[in-house]
């Protein structure tokens, strides 16, 4: 037998947000929005919905399944709920923006995953991001490097790391010891999670040096040291040198930033096409924002751009900051046709305070209205009372 | 927690990883096996153990309870491996995951293409994955224990399980008619961990690997 539905009861990996985490969600937005703007990023707002064909452009099978999907009423044709952000900003950035220089754009919103992308992630993520197109040059991703950690650092994270990546390594030796396509997911995925084991059974058929350089990607993996034992294992192939230079001048650039290197952490592997990164912090036990280059994606909206940018998960990171303490307000008497009270009540608000007027019969509970403060009248003059003392406000 | 967890499952896994430990310059304070602690010291005050049922080292690793865990390829293999690192087999706790059915009973006849087969095993994924590969559909019955049992009182036509000496299959006269895959245990890492604590989880993950026979 079917239990009665519990009306109250969510679907798995949905949540609300309650009046405390709510606001701490919100603040971080405006935040955080409020800097990229400050750095010339232009908001746009995508639509929740829009055709599978354009929302999957580029992305792997894993995107595929990730994505809800219903009919279109109107057209028949299959519709996707976005489960990432970063496809639609490129296809309104290469198709209709147009503009033939650098575009900075960044958005906010609700995106959805039928399966959550990681462990405690929610269904309904909050995404926050930001991309530059139209700058193929290493200057771009170190400036969306140094405003990933800028937006960790003003989000409140005290200690996080940023691992940078180069899928073009991979690529290339892939390339060289002429890989099918379906072994490379094998090979992939090996190195996704450094499965040394699964990995020696993978290169069983391929000759030296490739073998050994396939081997060495699980070691290159730490700090700038990471780089050096990439240089000495990796063999010299053009498209290698190149990706471990470009590491190189990130490092040097980005110098005070808690960097490290990771050349096996292949993360969007389907779209990215060169320096890719990942940032961690304590306490959360994945990848806490990510980003990348994906200067082919862009191709299939009509134009070619070079792009990069990174997101990240607003209530992940809402979750592992410290809860700002909630602002107390100030309760004050129900006004009714008191003019003068109302003046004082919209100067307080003026000046920032948040007022609560009390509604006729429940003007005692100052906790419930999280007050702790309230407006009294004193010898015909209001004062501002907490449980210590009393503030007399100036008259108007 | 700043130093390192490290999740390790009673018997066979916590007595063959304790010279890998040693290795790494680290001895528990107690045997788990007498002791009733969940959790364990070690003789280096930032180490310390926790001991967790062996299907569930891949959950406390992943959810970053423990940096490091030592897991058997059958579990890793049922928990999906997702946000973990396995960097090492330690070529320990040894065995096979095989297909057994009773004696007499006509494998090769049953799992012709396009058959249907009942398979009782704790194992589902790694046993779909198998019948699947080989086109074989099957119905799976999900057992917790005592998988040799299902065959003789007709629950199921055969059974996928961990098979070391034979000695359980051959006292129940059961026979492996398939071996689906070498089973050893590998060390596991939490990816953050890896990441935020490398100075510290680097050198005892290499010590292992020197350690590995």
């Amino acid at each position: 037998m079917v239990k009665p539905m519990r009306r109250w009861l969510l679907p798995e990996a949905i949540e609300d947000l309650l009046p405390e985490e709510a606001w701490q969600v919100e603040i971080l937005r405006r935040n955080l929005l409020d800097d990229f703007r400050r750095h010339g990023y232009e908001l746009v707002a995508p639509p929740l919905l829009e055709y599978v064909e354009s929302l999957l452009t580029g992305s792997g099978r894993d995107m595929d399944l990730r994505t809800f999907k219903l009919v279109d009423q109107i057209s028949g044709r299959t519709m996707g709920i976005r489960a990432d952000i970063t496809p639609q900003v490129a296809r309104i950035d290469a198709h209709l923006l147009n503009r033939p220089g650098v575009t900075r754009l960044c958005y906010c919103g609700s995106i959805l995953h039928t399966l959550p992308a990681g462990l405690l992630a929610s269904r309904e993520p909050l995404q926050i991001g930001a991309e530059i197109y139209g700058h193929a040059g290493l200057e771009a991703d170190i400036e969306v490097v140094r405003l990933l950690a800028r937006t960790l650092q003003r989000g409140g994270l005290t200690a996080s790391r940023i691992d940078l990546g180069h899928v073009g390594v991979f690529r290339a030796l892939a390339a060289a010891a002429g890989i099918d396509a379906e072994l490379e997911q094998d090979f992939f995925a090996a190195l996704q999670t450094k499965d040394v084991p699964d990995l020696i059974e993978l290169v069983a058929g391929i000759a030296e040096p490739l073998r050994s350089a396939f081997l060495a990607l699980p070691q290159c993996c730490g700090g700038v040291d990471a780089l050096h034992r990439a240089r000495q294992f990796l063999p010299d192939l053009p498209e290698i040198s190149s990706a471990l230079d470009d590491l190189q001048r990130l490092a040097a650039a980005l110098g005070e930033l808690p960097l490290g290197f990771d050349l096996s952490d292949l993360r969007g592997y389907n779209y990215q096409n060169g320096i890719v990164f990942a940032a961690y912090c304590s306490n959360h036990p994945g990848a806490i924002a990510v980003g990348g280059r994906y200067d082919n994606v862009t191709k299939a909206f009509g134009r070619s751009r070079a792009a990069t940018g990174f997101s990240l998960d607003l209530r992940e990171l809402a979750r592992l900051v410290e809860r700002a303490a909630r602002p107390a307000g100030v309760l004050a008497p129900h006004i009714g046709d008191d003019v003068a009270l109302r003046q004082v009540v919209e100067a307080l608000r003026e000046r920032g305070e948040i007022v609560v007027e009390a509604l006729p019969g429940h003007g005692e509970d100052w906790a419930e209205s999280a007050c702790d403060r309230r407006l009294v009248r004193h010898d015909g003059d209001w004062h501002i009372e907490s449980s210590t003392k009393t503030i007399p406000l100036p008259r108007h | 927690m700043n130093g390192i967890t490290i999740a390790l499952s009673k018997g066979r896994i916590f007595e063959e990883t304790l010279p890998l430990l040693a290795a790494a310059g680290i001895v528990p304070t107690e045997n788990p096996e007498q002791s009733r602690k969940l959790i364990i010291g070690t003789n280096r005050p930032d180490v310390r153990v926790v001991i967790v049922r062996a299907s569930d080292t891949p959950t406390y690793v992943q959810y970053g309870a423990a940096d490091l865990g030592i897991a058997g390829k059958d579990v890793l293999i049922e928990h999906g491996g997702a946000g973990l690192y396995q960097p090492l087999d330690l070529k320990i706790a040894k065995c096979r995951m095989s297909v057994a059915v009773p004696v007499g009973f006509d494998y090769a006849a049953a799992v012709r293409s396009g058959a249907r087969l009942r398979v009782a095993t704790k194992y589902i994924n790694t046993a779909r994955e198998h019948f699947a590969a080989k086109g074989v559909h099957v119905d799976l019955i999900k057992l917790y224990g005592s998988m040799e049992l299902a065959p003789l009182v007709g629950l199921a036509d055969a059974i996928v399980d961990l098979v070391s000496s034979g000695n359980t299959l051959k006292a129940n006269n059961l026979v492996a008619v398939e071996d689906i895959m070498p089973i050893s245990s590998r060390l596991i890492v939490n990816q953050a961990a890896l990441k935020m604590k490398r100075e510290l989880l680097q050198p005892v993950i290499d010590a292992i690997a020197g350690a590995v026979k």
